[in-house]
């Protein structure tokens, strides 16, 4: 099964072209999606504001290898170890969704327009997806049922969803049916399950990613650039926070 | 003043909702991130300015009799047992000020659930829990019993 590339089976039933123009609709819904929340929310408006007021209480300039050094400490620290969250659990647990769902993206892409109707898809790919696929289920079930917030200090019932579950339940439910979709396909490529399988993989990957808008989809964006101004705001002297204590009380 | 949270600093940890002992800091059920439900039942203890990791919540006051303008934010170093606070008054003056808050390590001090429960009889006693071995005595002074 994870030698195996599920959109060179799923050839022998639908053109490949068929998948390459669902990608091609679901990145245009991204890219329309993250544009109009970004006018709606007014969020370009909201940090061209903040770096405007940060601007004025900056305390000294910054030049550009300074903010290049920034740039790349948010690029290493706050995105790519995920620094800013102080609990190592929640930490591992974004680590794992982030890079599955990259993962699982990258190679999706890849098969759909390089290798749709190859059988001899190179086995690094179709591993590379299913060890995506079951990093995001990993990390995004650890999220969902024990570290979201509703459920670790609201007390709520796991299942109880909100709007703010859409796209935890999107991406943890495409990444699902897309194995279970797999699994059946090498059972029966040609059963009427494994298409009602394709059927709910297509359905929950639509949802993820044509409800950015009403969803948490776009945070992926916009938290890099709250890390980046955060820390360009700490670098100039315009940071609001005290100046950290110059002394230790702790007695070890 | 009140309490309220920046959300594009806040991460959805659930620290100040936990700590609230009015129970008013919960998430929000579209962006998961944490709002105050309502600021004219804040204690204005301001636990959840302390306890949050990010620094992502500020107090306020109402804008009818506070003109808005004044800031106070809260730096919390686990590491060097201390918080320190940063007054900025409406008319521009900033005052800092730290506070030791602590001399043993940040989570050193055991939960009451990790102690053994203690047997009946010990409500009778006139001594407090962990007394007098936590006070480092050997015994503590005690009334007679009533006969």
């Amino acid at each position: 099964m994870f030698v195996s590339n599920p959109f060179s089976l799923l050839a022998e039933a639908f053109s490949p072209m068929f998948m390459q123009a669902y990608v091609v609709l679901m990145v245009a819904a991204v890219v329309a999606g993250v544009l109009f929340d970004m006018r709606h929310k007014r969020s370009a408006e909201f940090f061209a504001r903040r770096r405007e007021s940060a601007r004025a209480a900056a305390q000294r300039e910054l030049g550009a290898a300074a903010i290049a050094t920034i740039a790349v400490e948010t690029l290493v620290v706050d995105v790519m170890a995920a620094g800013e969250f102080d609990k190592w659990q929640r930490r591992l647990s974004h680590l794992l969704t982030a890079y599955g769902f990259i993962i699982y993206l990258v190679t999706t892409v890849v098969m759909v327009f390089g290798y749709a109707s190859d059988p001899e898809t190179p086995w690094a790919w179709t591993a590379l997806w299913h060890l995506g696929a079951l990093m995001v289920l990993a990390g995004g079930s650890w999220f969902f049922f024990a570290l979201r917030a509703d459920v670790a200090q609201e007390a709520r019932a796991p299942l109880r969803l909100r709007q703010a579950d859409i796209f935890i339940v999107g991406l943890l439910a495409s990444s699902a049916f897309a194995l279970v979709w797999h699994a059946a396909q090498m059972l029966d490529n040609g059963a009427g399950v494994t298409m009602v399988l394709f059927g709910l993989y297509l359905f929950s990957t639509t949802l993820l990613f044509v409800t950015v808008p009403w969803s948490k989809f776009a945070h992926m964006f916009y938290k890099p650039a709250a890390a980046f101004q955060k820390r360009l705001e700490a670098a100039s002297g315009a940071s609001d926070l005290p100046r950290p204590a110059e002394i230790s009380h702790i007695r070890r | 003043m009140p309490t309220y949270v920046d959300m594009t600093r806040c991460d959805g940890c659930g620290e100040c909702v936990n700590i609230c002992p009015s129970d008013i800091m919960h998430i929000d059920p579209v962006y998961r991130r944490a709002y105050n439900i309502e600021p004219n039942f804040c204690w204005e203890c301001y636990s959840c300015v302390k306890a949050c990791p990010q620094h992502a919540i500020d107090v306020r006051g109402y804008a009818d009799f506070a003109p808005l303008g004044h800031k106070v934010r809260v730096l919390r170093e686990k590491e060097k047992g201390v918080i320190s606070w940063k007054i900025r008054y409406r008319d521009g003056r900033v005052k800092e000020f730290a506070f030791p808050i602590r001399t043993t390590p940040w989570g050193s001090i055991a939960a009451p659930s990790s102690y053994d429960a203690p047997p009946a009889d010990e409500l009778q006693s006139q001594l407090l829990a962990h007394e007098p071995d936590a006070l480092k005595v050997a015994a503590l002074p005690a009334l007679p019993a009533r006969s």
